[in-house]
């Protein structure tokens, strides 16, 4: 008996040994310790404007690198290659076109995190932090909200509407929502902004009141149309908009074209909204189109510059007038000298050397490109350094004021043939004017689309111009795109006496097609095809739309 | 860790107790008997003999020697005593009126007498025959033919179960293990590994420069004792939450009492080039790009004219490999006297890569010590200290492909020695060209260092009464450091102008205290033991990396020397905890019915407050039949166990409870951006597993084997959740879809070991050891039914691994081709893709001809598309084997050694990537194969048709089809092999010889050659292929099974000697 008792003694001081020892609850409360968690962050107005910060580069990465002029130039037209983009530049964008995927997912991620930010300064915002600024952030992220909804309605059509992803990552059920409804969805999240946001930005290069009203006008410009005939009142509205900034924003066209794609201009005079890219940040909030758009890695110097193949389309070539200053800024022409752009290359005893730029003849096999010179910076001594492999820091506009010009001459023209509408006009020469063009005293629609396509040109533009005009006029957008020239073409410059040798610099180039490849333009194609595999796994995607249903 | 010295029991903590409250069983006492000791030795080294199972004959009463041979044993004056060991002969001694009674145990060679073994399990020992679970012993003796840089190789072919790759055949290269079946989907698949008692469970592949490293590469396999390889649900739920891959446990050396035994073993081996790959040489390569301009109507370069005016050109893959020494010295020192015994051991191991920029270097350190402190304590220490360099260029710059893919015109260096590359010959395409792999390969420098130190000390305490209780604190402390160095170059026309520098390092920390008590005691015919434990650990790792540009000299390979203006930089930290209670129990009855009986509760930070405790138990049993009296008439049968076992195994992911926001870059300084979607109800991942297997032994065990069967069913799979992009969840600035419990998959599989003595007379012996396995796993339930995890390589142009539910995860997703176009008829009938005008494509020189790739219409919507991606191959084996054949006679000792592998499909990307003839304008070379493109034909009624019928190469073409650009069937290769991984010949200096000398005890020389012959069909150079480790990998995004130019493994010609002092 005594036996068992100590045996048993012993297990239960064992025991007690065991308990001692256990650790303390806290043992096993490990939060994060390289980042901050939600609920702990808005505490201040600095957090909370750090929060909409990332809506102005990193969420935007995957739809700018490929996609933004993929899109916007390659399918609009303006952009031809013979091996890159091809499924853009032959208007067959697939469901498995990366640049479509690339597209649809970056832009959601737009969505998403601007869900994520309205829903936490809502939920987890310090007291402390003034209304004001709450404001300001949400205004931001509706914002961009709103500007990502206005790209995937105009691709892709009826596209789901999120506004609270957390709330519905398990549901399988979402389906599309209807043009229509989408369209009112960006127009409420835009005119939010435009209400609610003050005229003076947070900081430099951050949103203002005319930024969201400029980028009101330009939706209310294009969803005038989706009824099939264009919208009075939404036409008056982008007029409206358009000449609140003109007359209120003291934004100014820069005088010289050409510096607005220069790094050191960015928030200039003329931008009034851009994506700000960090050459040395984090992966994804640097601007990377140059590795891809740039002829070659003598003018990055670095091993990117994937661009030999990229060039100006012979349809958008054909309509630069040899005394158009925007040219030479958007494209390089063989010949064309950039001082402010430097290339390696070999002088004539075979040793390299860093020079100006004098964009070399491109022997092609069948062709040559007229490579694309905007948003391609040069080297890093080009940029005070500020260029890596794959990274500068040139913010990409998504709307200055040339824009809103435009935007107000194709306003107040509306439905009419043409207008001699002073203060139409007095906006419209003023782009021309810039330009180096002479002044004009009538426009009609065509001269605004003409004028749109070359000053916007690789700015990812042109396809959404088409996008206006098919909602409204689709017979002709089919004829435009169908007409347009996207083939081969060989561009050789004429010297001053045909001499190379004494007059380097070319006074002018001859452009001759050598093999013509046109389109067919149907309706289908103003649907791009949501991604295979998403509507693989998420198969309600097929459903027909449904409208939004507003709180 | 703060100790709690105050804090009442919980109710939360009670039922945490639970395991250990089985102690609370009061025993029954046994009678009191005679005590009698004595020390069991080796006559004929003079050494104690551990392990040996000293029994009262007729009883179950029993017990164990230990490390010096000594054991202690109660029995009455009338009984006998059975000495029994493994490998020895049994003896019997009566105890008359001794006390006292010394045995000297013969070895036994004429047996394979493994049953008595003692194996490890976790936390403890058992003898084989009393194992009621499943696990496998690798035989470390055979591991020592073959000559392993790491320890994971040596794996290989070695337990059943245990399916290896290698991930890269470059020197220390990483290594795929998986046991039984593919437990995650998009987290780590790799085994728990218990290193002395320090768990290490390699994670998911890290990122970028360091992405083909190994994480065990610290070991020495020569230090290692013994290896277990857990797999049985009972076996590995011991170990709870980190135990569903499989738990590979391994003790290394310690010393014996004795005199000190000084080993000195060298090894030097050379390395063999692959065999090459049929590639156009410069002739081939030239007539082709003039066929393919005629085709273009373009002009083709003077310089390619006339094909038969040109030489061979270079012959890229001759250039970039060459035959590459590796060395190894290796010297120990055991003993020590009756209280104290150690080991101590260093190595020098030394590998150059067959490609330059690639080769591993080891030091490594290891001392064991063994206190026997006092008669009921004692201490015992192990520490490791290792240095590895890893040179990581050749895989992460992808220069096997490269020099695959390369055209033979360009040149490896110039006529003034710099370096060749891409140049105007091909035009304005230098951009498609691969930069020159030779002098990447030599210019390009990832170097990881890395230093770990590894080891604890332990404590036993015998409080009598067959208690026993243990404490032990293990550690792991690793710093690494990658260097990353990218200098100025020209190669031809393709340049890099500024040099850029990225140095990472890396330190990790873990700790584990634990804390066990034991009881053993045998009542009779009842054999009980009970173990009970707590164990705490943590986990802790900080990353800080920086990146500099514009480096003026390639000689100091430091951050300071580039531009301070241009740099960029990063840190990451994370953190772990686990604390865990954990009981066993084993019952025996009779010798004839085992059970065994676990629980584990194991509490991770992983989890909210609510969810973090997770309960394993598990429970096993097992049936000797062999021991009841109506087996005992079978003389052949010597052994027949049945086990039956079921338990639950967990895993407790990465985390995912929080949302966490990450700094990112602004010009208004740092934003913060959502990065994951939180997860508060996150919990355990739970697998249960019911196993049943047998062990048979016929003829006294010649012949052994050893069978399982097991059904694994995983459910709450911790993975993040594959939802739709809409979501905002994938790609640059998403928020990554939260981590959920809600997926589910299971694997069914067997596996089967046969061991056997074929032969043992007049001192010739030939054993033999063979295993067998197969798996299958299956996806039963993601988020919803149309859900889809892709993993796509977007540098490899896109390639696709599926995993959807009802399915193997990750086959290949891609077009099945069905011959090529044979008449315009065959094209009308059959599906084309559309042209730009929406419309099929015309059957038209310039749109679908004859001689394009037909492809099938899997959706029958009459177009090709996309859409018609279905699945092509699968990158698991349906079994894979290894075979072991020993043979000695004499002093001669021969061993053979033959893995392989069967129905597992390679995707054989280099071949699909050297598969369009129309690159050769690029600046890209093809394989030979695709000189028999379909030469079209007219027959005499105008026809075309393909005048070398049977190609299944396309024409050269304009290529509006996509031939040879579609990921499609052409490329998916058989990847079953049978490789004579090892051949040995080894030779013992008899005695006789060296005697006259007093330096040396030992001497063994052997010549062996590694990776000797592979049968197979596969086109690459190796079918051992496993995972993508490439530059571009991210962690749960690897290509599995896809040939990317995977590094290979060649056959390796060894000179080895082992002396003993």
């Amino acid at each position: 008996m005594k036996k068992i008792y100590m045996t048993c003694r012993s297990v239960a001081v064992l025991l007690l040994g065991f308990i001692v020892i256990s650790c303390q609850e806290s043992f096993l409360d490990r939060e994060p310790l390289d980042t901050v968690t939600n609920e702990d962050f808005y505490q201040t107005s600095e957090q909370v404007l750090a929060a909409t910060a990332p809506l102005y580069n990193i969420v935007w990465y995957d739809y700018n690198t490929s996609a933004s002029y993929g899109i916007g130039d390659a399918r609009g037209g303006a952009m031809t290659s013979i091996a890159n983009q091809m499924d853009n530049i032959l208007f067959r964008t697939n469901g498995a076109t990366e640049e479509n995927s690339n597209a649809w997912h970056s832009l959601f991620n737009v969505i998403g995190q601007a869900n994520a930010v309205i829903n936490d300064i809502a939920t987890y915002t310090s007291a402390s932090v003034p209304e004001s600024t709450k404001q300001y952030a949400t205004a931001e992220a509706r914002f961009m909200r709103g500007l990502a909804y206005s790209y995937l309605v105009q691709n892709w059509g009826a596209v789901p509407i999120i506004t609270n992803n957390a709330a519905l990552l398990q549901d399988t059920s979402i389906t599309r929502n209807t043009v229509e409804t989408v369209w009112e969805f960006v127009i409420r999240d835009i005119r939010y902004a435009a209400k609610t946001l003050p005229t003076a930005a947070a900081a430099e290069g951050r949103l203002t009141k005319y930024a969201a009203q400029g980028m009101l006008a330009k939706m209310f410009l294009t969803r005038a149309g989706i009824s099939g005939t264009r919208s009075e009142s939404d036409l008056d509205s982008a007029a409206y908009y358009a000449k609140q900034v003109i007359n209120n924003s003291g934004a100014t066209l820069l005088t010289d074209y050409e510096e607005l794609f220069k790094m050191k201009n960015n928030n200039n005079s003329e931008g009034l909204v851009a994506l700000q890219w960090i050459y040395n940040g984090t992966w994804g909030t640097q601007n990377s189109v140059q590795s891809y758009l740039a002829y070659s890695s003598d003018i990055t110097s670095f091993s990117d510059g994937w661009g030999g193949d990229l060039g100006a389309s012979y349809y958008l070539l054909e309509k630069y007038v040899s005394n158009d200053k925007r040219r030479k800024a958007t494209f390089m022409y063989p010949g064309d000298h950039y001082s402010y752009i430097h290339q390696k290359t070999k002088n004539a005893a075979g040793d390299d050397i860093v020079q100006e730029l004098h964009v070399p003849q491109n022997n092609g096999s069948n062709s040559t490109r007229a490579w694309i010179k905007k948003y391609v910076v040069g080297r890093p001594e080009d940029n005070d350094g500020k260029v890596l492999y794959q990274r500068t820091g040139i913010n990409t506009y998504m709307l200055r004021l040339a824009d809103v010009y435009l935007v107000y001459a194709e306003a107040i023209l509306g439905t009419q043939s043409s207008t001699s509408d002073g203060e139409a006009l007095k906006y419209f020469n003023a782009v021309r004017l810039r330009a180096g063009l002479t002044a004009v005293t009538s426009i009609t629609w065509d001269d605004i689309f003409e004028e749109r396509a070359l000053e916007f040109a690789m700015e990812g533009q042109l396809w959404y111009d088409f996008v206006r005009l098919h909602y409204y006029d689709p017979e002709k957008a089919y004829t435009m795109l169908s007409n347009q020239e996207r083939g081969y073409y060989t561009i050789t410059p004429v010297y001053r006496n045909g001499d190379a040798q004494t007059y380097p610099d070319p006074i002018d180039w001859t452009v001759a097609v050598t093999l013509s490849q046109k389109i067919t333009a149907s309706a289908s194609n103003f649907i791009i095809p949501i991604p295979t595999t998403e509507l693989e796994r998420a198969p309600n995607l097929k459903k027909e739309p449904v409208p939004y249903v507003f709180d | 860790m703060r100790i709690n010295f105050t804090q009442n029991v919980g109710r939360g903590r009670l039922y945490r107790m639970l395991p250990v409250c089985l102690l609370m069983l009061c025993f029954l006492n046994a009678a009191a008997q005679q005590l009698i000791s004595g020390r069991i030795t080796d006559p004929s080294l003079g050494n104690g003999l551990q392990g040996v199972n000293v029994q009262v004959k007729g009883t179950t009463a029993a017990t164990m020697s230990d490390a010096e041979g000594n054991y202690t044993i109660e029995a009455k004056p009338g009984d006998i005593l059975e000495f029994s060991l493994a490998g020895y002969t049994m003896q019997e001694m009566p105890v008359g009126n001794s006390t006292r009674i010394d045995v000297g145990l013969e070895e036994d060679i004429s047996s394979l007498a493994a049953l008595l073994d003692v194996v490890l399990v976790g936390y403890g020992e058992l003898k084989r025959i009393d194992l009621s679970s499943a696990q496998s012993s690798i035989d470390v003796d055979a591991i020592n033919y073959t000559f392993n840089t790491t320890i994971e190789q040596a794996l290989q072919g070695r337990a059943a179960g245990v399916y290896v790759t290698q991930n890269s055949g470059q020197p220390g290269g990483s290594v795929s293990v998986n046991i039984r079946g593919i437990n995650s989907v998009n987290g780590s698949n790799e085994p728990l590994y218990v290193i002395d008692g320090v768990q290490i469970a390699p994670g998911t592949v890290p990122f970028g420069a360091t992405s083909s490293a190994d994480p065990l590469a610290g070991i020495n396999p020569a230090d290692i004792d013994n290896i277990e390889v857990l797999q049985g649900p009972s076996a590995t739920a011991i170990y709870g939450s980190r135990g569903t891959n499989g738990v590979i446990l391994i003790t290394t050396k310690r010393g014996k009492a004795g005199e000190v035994k000084v080993h000195y073993g060298f090894q030097y081996g050379l390395q063999n080039t692959p065999k090459q790959l049929p590639v156009l040489n410069l002739r081939e390569y030239a007539q082709l790009r003039l066929d393919q301009n005629a085709m273009d109507g373009i002009a083709s370069p003077v310089a390619f004219q006339d094909p038969a005016a040109l030489g061979t050109g270079t012959n890229w893959q001759k250039e970039l490999y060459k035959t590459a020494p590796l060395m190894k010295h290796q010297l120990s020192l055991s003993g020590g006297r009756e209280e104290t015994t150690f080991y101590l051991s260093g190595e020098y191991l030394n590998q150059n890569g067959i490609i330059t920029g690639s080769g591993f270097d080891r030091g490594s350190l290891r001392l064991n010590i063994d206190n026997q402190t006092r008669k009921w304590l004692k201490l015992g220490a192990t520490l490791n200290v290792s240095q590895t360099d890893d040179k990581l260029t050749a895989t992460n710059e992808n220069v096997v492909l490269n020099a695959l893919r390369i055209a033979p015109n360009v040149a490896v260096k110039n006529l003034d020695g710099s370096w060749g590359g891409a140049d105007a010959i091909n035009e304005d395409n230098v951009q498609f060209t691969p930069p020159n792999p030779v002098a990447i390969s030599n210019l390009i420098q990832n170097k990881y260092r890395r230093r770990q130190m590894l080891g604890g000390v332990n404590a036993d305490i015998d409080l009598g009464k067959g208690f026993t209780f243990t404490t032990s604190v293990n550690g792991n402390f690793g710093t690494g450091n990658s260097v990353y160095f990218m200098p100025m170059y020209t190669l031809g026309e393709q340049t890099n102008e500024v040099a850029s520098l990225t140095s990472t390092d890396v330190t990790s920390t873990y700790w584990n205290w634990n804390q066990l008590l034991k009881y053993t005691r045998n009542f009779g015919v009842h054999e009980l033991s009970i173990m009970a434990s707590h164990e705490a650990q943590v986990a802790q790792a900080k990353t800080l990396s920086g990146t500099r540009v514009g480096f003026v000299t390639s000689n100091v390979l430091d951050l300071n020397v580039g531009d301070s203006g241009a740099s960029t930089n990063d840190s990451h930290q994370s953190v772990w905890a686990m604390e865990s209670y954990f009981s066993r129990v084993n019952y025996i009855f009779n010798k004839k019915y085992l059970v065994q009986l676990a629980m584990r509760a194991d509490g991770s930070s992983n989890f909210g407050a609510g969810n973090r405790w997770g309960i394993f138990p598990s429970g096993s049993a097992a049936w000797r039949i062999s021991e009841e009296p109506f087996m005992k008439s079978i003389p052949t049968i010597s052994e027949l166990k049945l086990r039956a076992e079921a338990g639950v195994t967990g895993n407790q992911g990465n985390g995912g409870t929080y949302t966490p926001m990450s700094p990112v870059s602004s010009p208004w300084g740092s934003g913060f951006i959502t990065s994951q979607y939180g997860n508060n109800t996150l919990k355990w991942e739970q697998t249960t597993t019911y196993n049943v297997g047998f062990n048979l032994g016929l003829l006294s065990d010649r012949i052994h084997i050893e069978g399982d069967f097991y059904i694994k069913k995983t459910n709450n799979l911790l993975m993040t959740n594959p939802i739709p992009d809409y979501m905002g969840t994938t790609g640059n600035g998403s928020i990554i879809a939260p981590t959920e419990n809600i997926s589910a998959l299971e694997n069914r599989g067997y596996s089967f070991t046969v061991n056997t003595v074929n032969m043992d007379q007049q001192g010739f012996t030939w054993k033999t050891g063979f295993n067998i396995s197969g798996f299958r796993t299956k996806i039963t339930k993601l988020y919803s039914n149309s859900a889809i995890v892709d993993r796509v390589s977007w540098y490899m142009n896109n390639f696709t691994q599926r995993a959807v539910v009802g399915q193997s995860p990750w086959q290949f997703y891609g077009y099945q081709e069905e011959g090529i176009f044979q008449s315009v008829a065959d094209i009308n009938a059959s599906a084309v893709p559309l042209g730009t005008d929406g419309n099929r494509l015309p059957a038209a020189t310039n749109g679908v001809w004859v001689g394009d790739t037909k492809f099938k219409d899997v959706n029958g919507d009459g177009v090709i598309n996309e859409k018609d991606r279905t699945f092509i191959g699968n990158p698991f084996p349906k079994f894979f084997f290894g075979m072991t054949n020993t043979f000695t006679y004499k002093g001669f000792d021969l061993n053979v050694f033959i893995t392989g592998s069967y129905g597992n499909d390679i995707y054989n990307y280099a071949r699909y990537a050297g598969s369009n003839q129309a690159n050769v304008n690029l600046g890209l070379n093809v394989f030979r194969e695709d000189l028999n493109y379909a030469r079209i034909g007219t027959d005499t009624e105008g026809n075309p048709y393909v005048e070398n019928a049977g190609t299944n190469i396309p024409r050269l073409s304009t290529n509006a089809n996509g031939n040879n650009i579609r990921i499609t069937n052409r490329f998916v290769e058989d990847g079953s092999y049978v490789r004579l991984k090892n051949v040995q010949l080894g030779y013992t200096i008899p005695k006789a010889l060296i005697a006259r000398q007093r330096f040396v005890n030992d001497i063994h020389v052997a010549i062996g050659a590694q990776n000797l012959a592979t049968l197979t069909h596969y086109k690459g150079y190796d079918p051992e292929v496993g995972a993508y480790v490439g530059s571009n990998v991210a962690a749960g995004n690897q290509a599995i099974g896809v040939d990317y130019g995977r590094y290979p493994l060649t056959p390796v010609y060894t000179f080895s000697i082992q002396v003993e002092l």
